[in-house]
């Protein structure tokens, strides 16, 4: 294992702890050891934080921020454009919009139900980008702009069906919405995890194929590389991560697009390295954002996804300003 | 290996091959024979079909009709890996990741020698090792692409293809950005390639005087189809010259080598 691989564990164990620890009620790492272990002498009241607050909140960003590192990893190399992301690309957008209906339009709450939802919903979009970008192949630029066309589109609808819904269920809609890990429960961690356990693996086996699909797709194919088939597959899996994600936290903006160049910085290019590395780079921002929302102004709250997106927008003008020379 | 053939069948072969836009096919109903364990130039004004020719033949291209035969076997009836294994190809102005170190480029070479769960064997790094060696990139293999020049960069992208290890290469325009001694440069190493491992060349090329002093075979082609094939000596010529590129030349022998040197005179 690397340097830079254990620097990030670290970081991201660390970043967990402190969520343990830090909140309205700080406990000590004692405490927080006592709980996790169960140890019978911890107060129940630091028990119950840990256990049934802090602990699926910590986990929820973590797995969170996992899904939408990995996702951007997979859709910046399959695009073949640092900037691409499920994110800017409007598949969050599609997720959220389609969450939305279901949770205004239907008035319900069922958590099972949702990353279905979403994953139909991100599922639509990125067929529509696709088919709508397709023109003789589908170059990179022309998917970002009509992903960024489509994802204001769907903000847009997901506004539309707020403006009219019921005044409870939108605002209920409105917290998830703004992408927060704020209404963690263990049933939520559960589902998340059990979404990703999939895609992350497949993702994982594939990783060499992600090697060679980022060299377009000419050189993929004089190589022996069966490239419609790599590409849909990991644009499915980069698709079901997104969903999952959003589900679980809403619109947690800018992690997909800044994990993945952050792990790269750290760690080269080969995917086998590079898809941990994305999934920790994410974990720590969720985590940290979260940290930040629910520290900075306490007793009242950020949204996780304000934060990220407070750091990420200034990190992709950051982006774009570099690259103002690349050509294309 | 195969058994003694009394006449081993063509290195590469196409008969009957349409390929383009439907409607529109660029190339209609062209045949093609590429000799073995030599260098053969594709030539022709812009437009006339070559890079198509390279791209249908290496099946980056799908075919409207018409088959290709790699070493006498239909490319049709092979998995594209199975044909990567035989034919390397290096398309027009490649593009790799963003950062991507050159020892990261040339590794991918051996993807279509690896299974999916493949480690990375012996073999591997040695065909690595050597296509830096040949293209004399060892000392830069742990610096960015994005950071070399752009004779080098070709190289790099040479010897990717040279670490698959095919026995035969296609490159459509290798020296195109290049200048003078970087074209030498890639030209003598794919020249040496075919002298002294017996590889089969096939590169489009857009300068007919380097066509004429390093292929040992000249493929000449006007509006899809092949207006004329052979030795330099055969092709290279006034009438053939004035035929395909719709110019006045004059053709004489080359001080340095003896091989047909053109001079474009005027437009036609």
């Amino acid at each position: 294992m690397s340097r830079a691989l254990i620097l990030m564990v670290a970081a991201t164990v660390l970043l967990f702890a402190v969520a343990l620890g830090q909140g309205d009620q700080a406990l000590t790492p004692g405490e927080i050891a006592g709980a996790l272990l169960g140890d019978p002498t911890t107060s129940p009241v630091a028990s119950m934080i840990v256990m049934e607050v802090r602990l699926p909140r910590a986990l929820l960003a973590l797995l969170v921020g996992v899904a939408l590192g990995v996702a951007g990893a997979i859709a910046q190399t399959v695009m073949r454009n640092p900037l691409a992301e499920p994110g800017l690309l409007g598949i969050n957008g599609g997720a959220a919009f389609a969450a939305i209906i279901l949770i205004v339009g239907f008035g319900l709450r069922a958590p099972t139900l949702l990353p279905w939802c979403a994953f139909a919903g991100a599922f639509a979009m990125a067929l529509a980008i696709y088919l709508l970008s397709w023109r003789n192949g589908a170059s990179s630029i022309r998917i970002i702009l009509i992903g960024i066309g489509l994802s204001s589109l769907a903000g847009a609808a997901i506004s539309f069906v707020s403006a009219f819904g019921d005044v409870a269920a939108v605002q209920r809609a409105q917290v998830w919405l703004a992408g927060s890990v704020y209404d963690a429960r263990w049933e939520k961690v559960t589902i998340l995890a059990a979404w990703l356990v999939i895609p992350l693996g497949a993702t994982f086996v594939i990783s060499r194929e992600l090697d060679l699909i980022g060299f377009g797709e000419s050189s993929a194919r004089g190589l022996g590389q069966r490239v419609h088939v790599v590409g849909a597959l990991a644009v499915l899996m980069c698709t079901i991560l997104s969903a999952a994600a959003v589900a679980a936290a809403g619109l947690i903006g800018f992690v997909g697009l800044i994990a993945p160049h952050i792990a790269r910085r750290l760690v080269g290019h080969r995917h086998l390295r590079l898809l941990p590395a994305a999934g920790l780079v994410g974990a720590a921002l969720v985590l940290a954002a979260d940290l930040i929302g629910r520290t900075v102004i306490a007793p009242a709250q950020l949204p996780a996804g304000l934060v990220t997106t407070l750091i990420g927008a200034p990190f992709f003008g950051f982006l774009l300003w570099r690259r103002r020379h690349v050509a294309g | 290996m195969s058994q003694a053939d009394p006449k081993p069948p063509a290195a590469l072969a196409a008969s009957d091959l349409s390929t383009g836009y439907p409607g529109a096919l660029i190339i209609d109903g062209l045949d093609l024979e590429i000799p073995r364990a030599t260098f053969t130039a594709l030539v022709g004004p812009n437009g006339c079909g070559k890079s198509t020719l390279l791209r249908a033949v290496a099946r980056l291209q799908p075919l409207h009709r018409g088959t290709v035969l790699l070493d006498g076997r239909a490319i049709a009836q092979q998995s594209t890996k199975e044909i990567a294994r035989q034919v390397g190809i290096l398309p027009q102005a490649p593009e790799a990741p963003e950062g991507l170190s050159v020892a990261d480029l040339v590794r991918q070479g051996r993807y279509p020698h690896r299974a999916l769960f493949g480690r990375w064997a012996e073999a591997d790094a040695r065909a690595c090792a050597d296509a830096l060696d040949v293209t004399g990139l060892t000392s830069l293999q742990d610096r960015p692409l994005d950071s070399l020049s752009g004779g080098q960069k070709q190289r790099a992208w040479i010897a990717m293809t040279l670490a698959q290890q095919t026995a035969m290469l296609l490159l459509d325009e290798p020296t195109t950005y290049l200048d003078l001694a970087h074209q030498l440069e890639v030209l003598d190493l794919l020249r040496a390639l075919v002298k002294e491992q017996g590889a089969t060349v096939v590169a489009v090329l857009h300068d007919l005087n380097q066509a004429a002093r390093y292929a040992d075979h000249i493929v000449m082609m006007k509006d899809g189809a092949i207006l004329a094939e052979g030795a330099p000596d055969a092709t290279v010529t006034q009438a053939r010259i004035e035929a395909v590129f719709d110019i006045k030349a004059m053709v004489m022998p080359n001080p340095v080598d003896g091989t047909p040197l053109m001079i474009a005179v005027t437009r036609r």
